[in-house]
């Protein structure tokens, strides 16, 4: 090979490897570009998908079923938190333990106090634990079921059940069969027993352990017979489980309202008429957790929550009120089982249709017609993660329900609610309480108009400060000045807003509290500084110490600054003239509303100085953009400067300008640490700049690190951040687009 | 006057206006920081301050400020009433740092040259006149003369004492520690491979088990060292005389310096406040962070700064460069270009929240769950960390520098890449070779921007793994060096924390206020020095015209 071959064969390698070099970085940066891209978008999209599970109901699958009767015919039946172990209370008085799993028998246990009894009908009370039989001959029998849980060598789980006859009495001394009951025992451990005889006869019974200081206290006993206040046919019974409120549902329509917190004096307090006389009867009772709301089902299958709540206007100070109602069945509601862990309950009716539901959200969470048979009995699981439902002729069935979000609706989010406690429906944020029945409360509308108050007082503050600074140096000042100013105003908008709020928070909040009146004042003072300002440059040239015109800026500063200082000593001064010596009484006397001390104007001015540089440098940037042959037209024609930068310069900018403003907003409506800083952070909706209030931001910022993950709060959170992200990224295009057709526009000029 | 409004001159004044505010409230925030941080460090004197009703204070005063009117009693309200805000200190005797007295209670203030402020390791200053120095029971120093002169190479041999210890139970306890709880989770692992009989692994974990025991053993021997030095240390104790003319006696050992504000030269004044800002820079948060310094947080800062440009400067690059230099120029990329545009305008809490949903809790509790089931439900990357926080704000900043690389991009002029190619060179060489070092200025101006930026984010970093207090640094001489999983410590995060959820807030605003010095000055650096580099690069491109 000669010298020359070589050469070619070096360089044809070079050329090679040169080509394979541009493919391989042509395909990287094709693939990185488009990575990034979609990660970038990608994050939208991970918002949504995390929030979204909020919205859909609950699954429910059947586990287990019992078809056969072999054990006897079912009353009542109940499951394990587990659910692995079921009992059932077979009418010939036995409780069976099945394990769902084989449907094997592990446990038969008869009492022989109970031999040859009958039972009729059989509840249990909200633990789940007691129980109460009703058996023919009047007589009860109290029964206590609970489950060991114990762990073998290989951590497997063993699960014992037990059960234990407390006592059985004679309720119904002319011995007549019991026919329907419901039982409860309150947490000392005291029963509640209301229970309706073959005759229709009404029979109340509790008994109550007097707690004295030595030790035992005594027992008393109190049954009462009902029968003679009410006359209607009763069909159905409740009781809270404090034993305090009783309710007795009759055919017509009625619920009889008996307050039986005096063990020895249980007064009908009463009668509601539940169905607005639509002759339809009750056919179900059940108070839900917390004893607040009654679930009331009727025989058109309709399902309503009746509250009682304050009311100042009725003689008695308390009145019932229907406050939710839900997706009703098609026949008769027979059964309904509250949760032990939150508001939702299960109603079965008549037609073997069974529908989970959530009180305060009003969401139908489930619906489900396993089998075409009335349902007699259904329960929760102690979890709440299942319910055991008993159907007509002993059929049993096991489901397993997972229900994440049940408070959840676009609806609770959005709307007033009507929770527990309240008057009437309202936009609630409180996201945890003290006590295990308390219920969170997931509104987004005070968190949305504390977003809008902290903007727009952000606003009110800068957009006007801004807008006038940016005209004064595009159109007015010096270019040496300028220069000089704009790079200044630039360099602020990189300001850390820690930085910002710290200082609201600790510094100006309490400066404020001080002299806020002067801060009123300086609205008077200053323009008139500025008035004397102008007429002293004009008329006395002499004060202008060497500025030339474009500098007046820098005239005015110390003319500024005169003029804080001269509200601020003035304060106390109109503070008594104008407030009769003390803002804040005044504000309370006058308008009803208290002073917080990090308070709407606080964040207005810091938020304001936060987005003063954004506004300014977008807005500068379009008035000095403004094609100069314009301006020089109008003055050439004789109009003044001001004319000129009026009619001519802003009209022509107002695109830029409006962007800028949607920018700064954009900025504002998202900003984080300066309204944790500078406000109180309370979720209240109150419109008075006095208060303080929570953003959306913020509140991510202050309930994120204490959300489970993938709990209810943590996906109503990221709800929160979905919002933000639209409402910034509609703001920034909209800006944006304003932007790129002025931009066009000033090409044609 | 009319002829004023006519011509609307009243109007360009009120624009001026609007401006002189602006200008105000910034130069006015700049002036408000530094003056309330150099507080912390400049030696104001100590007053004696004794009262109509027999009691004396030692302290600076703070604050002098008349009474608001409306809080006064009927009969004071002519006179008005002016009243001193005291910084006794003192706060393992008093309980409270600063005092309030009422101008009519003050009998007599006066400046004794002899009063002292000790600075110590635990519960703040101690303001009292120094009485004498004992070793071991025995007086070496008596007298005010001879202690002022005569006790700095004490306090610099304890200190010499104090930086051992802190040697020996930082770097060398931690050392220790930190392979002791590597064998353990080994422990953990081995004990999981083996769940279904531990017997076989019996003898493996012996074997660990044995070295902790080796590794206890060396532990004892450091604490040995330690509570001889510390015995050592402890012979020297000073006495002080507070105000009211108790005795107390203080440990050498605690004490970080004495100083006699009240006969300082300005000189002294000087060096002190040096000797201050040196120590806010280089020690650690002493006092539930409000005293000492902050290098934790500065280091951390730096650190998750560094790490963020590892991930969001190529990343970035590499984006302009496809939407500028490869990708067909549509309809398609320009609405990319205004997403990316308004991807920078999105609230930094937004990318918060995803960097929590994703990199934390998805991610990180993925790879808990494949590399680390041992120890579940304890999180190792399940939980926040410096490195999650990091690509939380790389996220945040790719738009930043993404903006400013294409903008680099589109200001080299068309003729130099033609030029380029027409000589034969392959597209990949011509962005290599001629493109990146071109825009090389203007991409270095959008890293500094974004690292400006992040350095300044604090709402995002809240909930991806920044603390109020961090044990270790994220990055240490114990294998393998880098703690990505590690919380750490942010300068912003110390303004929120120490301002807002301190229990001693005033006692600690000095210090908040010179954080916030520090963190304004690092932001506005990288900002200036982005401002230079971006103006150099537009001087260039002006002279080179094809």
């Amino acid at each position: 090979m000669s010298g020359k071959e070589v050469e070619i064969k070096k360089k044809k390698t070079a050329h090679l490897r040169a080509v394979f070099f541009d493919k391989i970085a042509k395909y990287s940066i094709y693939a990185g570009g488009i990575a990034v891209i979609i990660a970038i978008t990608g994050i939208l999209a991970f918002i949504v998908v995390e929030a979204f599970p909020l919205l859909t109901g609950a699954d429910g699958k059947e586990a287990a079923v019992i078809k056969e009767k072999k054990y006897g015919l079912p009353v009542l039946t109940g499951i394990d938190e587990y659910q692995e172990i079921a009992y059932m209370i077979t009418d010939s008085a036995s409780v069976d333990f099945i394990r769902l799993e084989s449907k094997t028998l592990i446990k038969k246990v008869v009492f022989p106090e109970l031999k040859n009894r009958k039972v009729l009908t059989a509840v249990s009370d909200i633990s789940k634990k007691n129980i109460a039989l009703g058996l023919d001959s009047g007589k009860v029998a109290l029964l206590n079921i609970d489950y060991d849980v114990s762990f073998d060598k290989k951590n497997n789980r063993i699960i014992t059940p037990q059960v234990s006859l407390i006592t059985s009495f004679i309720l119904d001394s002319s011995l007549q069969s019991i026919t329907s009951m419901e039982y409860q025992v309150d947490e000392d451990g005291n029963p509640t027993l209301a229970a309706l005889t073959k005759s229709e006869r009404l029979l109340l019974y509790s008994k109550y352990k007097e707690t004295s200081l030595f030790g035992d206290g005594e027992i008393t006993e109190y049954k009462y017979d009902l029968s003679n206040i009410i006359k209607s046919k009763i069909t159905s019974l409740a009781i809270d489980s404090e034993c305090k409120k009783f309710m007795a549902g009759d055919d017509k329509g009625f619920v009889y309202y008996f307050d039986i917190s005096g063990k020895d004096n249980p007064r009908m307090e009463k009668r509601l008429d539940v169905l607005n006389n639509s002759k339809n009867g009750i056919t179900a009772l059940k108070f839900i957790l917390g004893d607040q709301s009654l679930i009331v089902g009727s025989s058109d299958g309709k399902i309503s929550s009746w509250m009682k709540i304050t009311d100042d206007s009725s003689s008695t100070g308390w009145k019932w009120v229907e406050a939710h109602t839900f997706e009703s069945h098609s026949a008769a509601i027979t059964a309904i089982a509250p949760s032990t862990r939150n508001k939702s309950f299960i109603t079965g009716s008549s037609d073997g249709e069974i529908k989970l539901h959530y009180l305060t959200s009003e969401k139908m969470l489930l619906s489900v017609t396993e089998y075409k048979l009335p349902v007699k009995y259904i329960e929760f699981s102690p979890k709440s993660d299942g319910a055991i439902i008993l159907y007509k002729d002993g059929l049993v069935s096991n489901y397993k329900i997972d229900s994440p979000h049940p408070e959840v609706t676009l609806f609770s989010l959005f709307g007033k609610v009507w929770y527990e406690d309240y008057k009437q429906p309202e936009y609630v944020w409180q996201s945890t309480g003290g006590t295990d029945e308390f219920e969170p409360k997931f509104s987004l509308i005070p968190l949305i108009i504390g977003t809008l108050k902290g903007t727009f007082y952000a606003m009110l503050f800068a957009v006007p400060l801004a807008l006038l600074g940016a005209l004064y140096l595009s159109t007015f000042s010096h270019p040496d000045l300028r220069n000089k100013i704009k790079p200044i105003v630039e360099l602020l908008a990189a300001l850390p807003s820690v930085v910002i709020g710290f200082l609201a928070g600790l510094w100006l909040a309490p400066l404020l509290e001080r002299i806020l009146p002067g801060v009123l004042l300086m609205l008077i003072v200053l323009p008139v500084t500025v008035i004397l300002g102008v007429s002293a440059w004009r008329y006395f040239p002499g004060l202008r110490f060497g500025l030339k015109s474009g500098y007046e800026v820098l005239f005015m500063i110390p003319l500024v600054i005169l003029g804080i200082m001269i509200s601020i000593e003035l304060s106390p001064w109109f503070e008594s003239i104008i407030f009769g010596g003390d803002f804040r009484t005044w504000l309370l006397d006058s308008f009803n509303t208290n002073y917080d001390q990090r308070n709407s104007i606080v964040v207005g001015f810091a938020m304001g100085f936060a987005v003063i540089p954004i506004i300014f440098t977008i807005c500068e940037d379009a008035l000095s953009s403004v094609p100069q042959h314009l301006s020089s037209a109008s003055l050439a024609l004789g109009a003044s400067k001001w004319q000129t930068s009026i009619r001519v310069v802003l009209p022509t900018a107002s695109p830029g300008i409006f962007s800028a403003i949607m920018i700064g907003l954009g900025r504002a409506v998202g900003e984080t640490m300066i309204v944790l800083m500078a406000t109180g952070n309370t979720p209240i909706l109150s419109f008075s700049p006095f208060n303080g209030f929570r953003t959306l931001s913020a509140n991510i910022a202050v309930e994120i690190p204490e959300a489970p993950y993938h709990g209810t709060l943590y996906r109503v959170l990221f709800v929160s951040a979905v919002l933000l992200f639209l409402l910034t990224f509609i703001v920034n295009t909209v800006a944006e687009i304003v932007r790129q057709r002025l931009r066009k526009k000033y090409m044609h000029i | 006057m009319k002829q004023l409004f006519k011509t609307g001159e009243v109007f360009i004044w009120f624009t001026g206006f609007g401006l002189a505010v602006t200008l105000l409230m910034i130069s006015g925030l700049l002036v408000l920081i530094l003056l309330k941080g150099s507080d912390y460090y400049y030696p104001s004197k100590l007053a004696s301050v004794s009262t109509v009703d027999g009691k004396n204070y030692l302290g600076q005063i703070v604050r002098e400020e008349s009474i608001p009117k409306t809080n006064l009693p009927d009969s004071l309200k002519e006179k008005g009433l002016d009243r001193y805000n005291l910084k006794i200190a003192n706060r393992d005797l008093y309980g409270l740092d600063f005092k309030w007295i009422e101008e009519p209670e003050v009998q007599s203030i006066t400046y004794h040259e002899d009063a002292a402020v000790i600075e110590r390791m635990e519960f703040g200053n101690f303001n009292g006149f120094p009485n004498k120095l004992m070793k071991d029971g025995q007086t070496i120093l008596e007298g005010d003369e001879n202690l002022e002169s005569g006790i700095s190479p004490y306090i610099s041999e304890i200190t010499d004492y104090r930086n051992e210890l802190n040697r020996l139970s930082k770097s060398e306890v931690g050392k220790i520690n930190y392979k002791i709880e590597q064998l353990r989770s080994d422990i953990d692992k081995i004990k999981y491979e083996n769940r279904d009989d531990e017997s076989k692994a019996q003898d493996k974990i012996n074997e660990i088990n044995n070295e902790i025991e080796e590794l206890n053993s060396n532990y004892a021997l450091i604490t040995h060292q330690v509570d001889s030095i510390k015995h050592i240390a402890s012979r020297y104790s000073l006495f002080v005389r507070t105000a009211e003319g108790d005795e107390k006696e203080i440990d050498l050992l605690n004490i970080v310096r004495v100083y006699y504000p009240n006969r300082m030269s300005i000189t002294q004044k000087a060096g002190f406040m040096i000797s201050k800002v040196y120590e806010f820079l280089v020690e650690d948060p002493r006092e539930s962070n409000t005293e000492g310094g902050v290098f934790p947080a500065i280091f951390g800062t730096v650190m998750m700064v560094i790490l963020m440009s590892f991930v969001s400067v190529p990343f970035g690059v590499i984006a302009a460069l496809y939407l500028r230099e490869y990708a067909k120029q549509g309809s398609f990329v320009r609405l990319v270009r205004i997403a990316v545009n308004n991807l920078a305008g999105i609230p930094s809490i937004v990318f918060g929240v995803f960097g929590l949903g994703f990199f934390i809790y998805f991610v990180g509790g993925t790879i808990d769950q494949l590399f680390y089931p041992e120890i579940l439900p304890t999180p190792t990357w399940g939980t926040g960390g410096i490195l999650w926080a990091s690509l939380t704000l790389a996220l945040l900043t790719v738009p930043v520098v993404i903006v400013a690389t294409e903008e680099a991009l589109a200001s080299i002029p068309r003729g130099i890449r033609e030029a380029s190619l027409a000589l034969g060179s392959t597209k990949w060489q011509t962005v290599k070779k001629i493109v990146l070092p071109a825009a090389a200025p203007g991409i270095l101006t959008g890293v500094i921007l974004a690292m400006a930026r992040g350095a300044g984010e604090v709402a995002p970093l809240m909930i991806t793994g920044v603390v109020k207090l961090a044990p270790n640094l994220p990055l240490d001489g114990n294998f393998p060096f880098f703690h990505l999983d590690r919380k750490f410590m942010h300068l912003g995060f110390h303004i929120f924390d120490v301002g807002f959820q301190s229990p001693n807030v005033e006692a600690a605003l000095p210090m908040v206020y010179m954080t916030t010095f520090l963190l304004i000055l690092i932001v506005v650096l990288l900002n200036i020095s982005a401002m230079l580099l971006r103006n150099r690069l537009r001087k260039n491109y002006k002279s080179a015209t094809f």
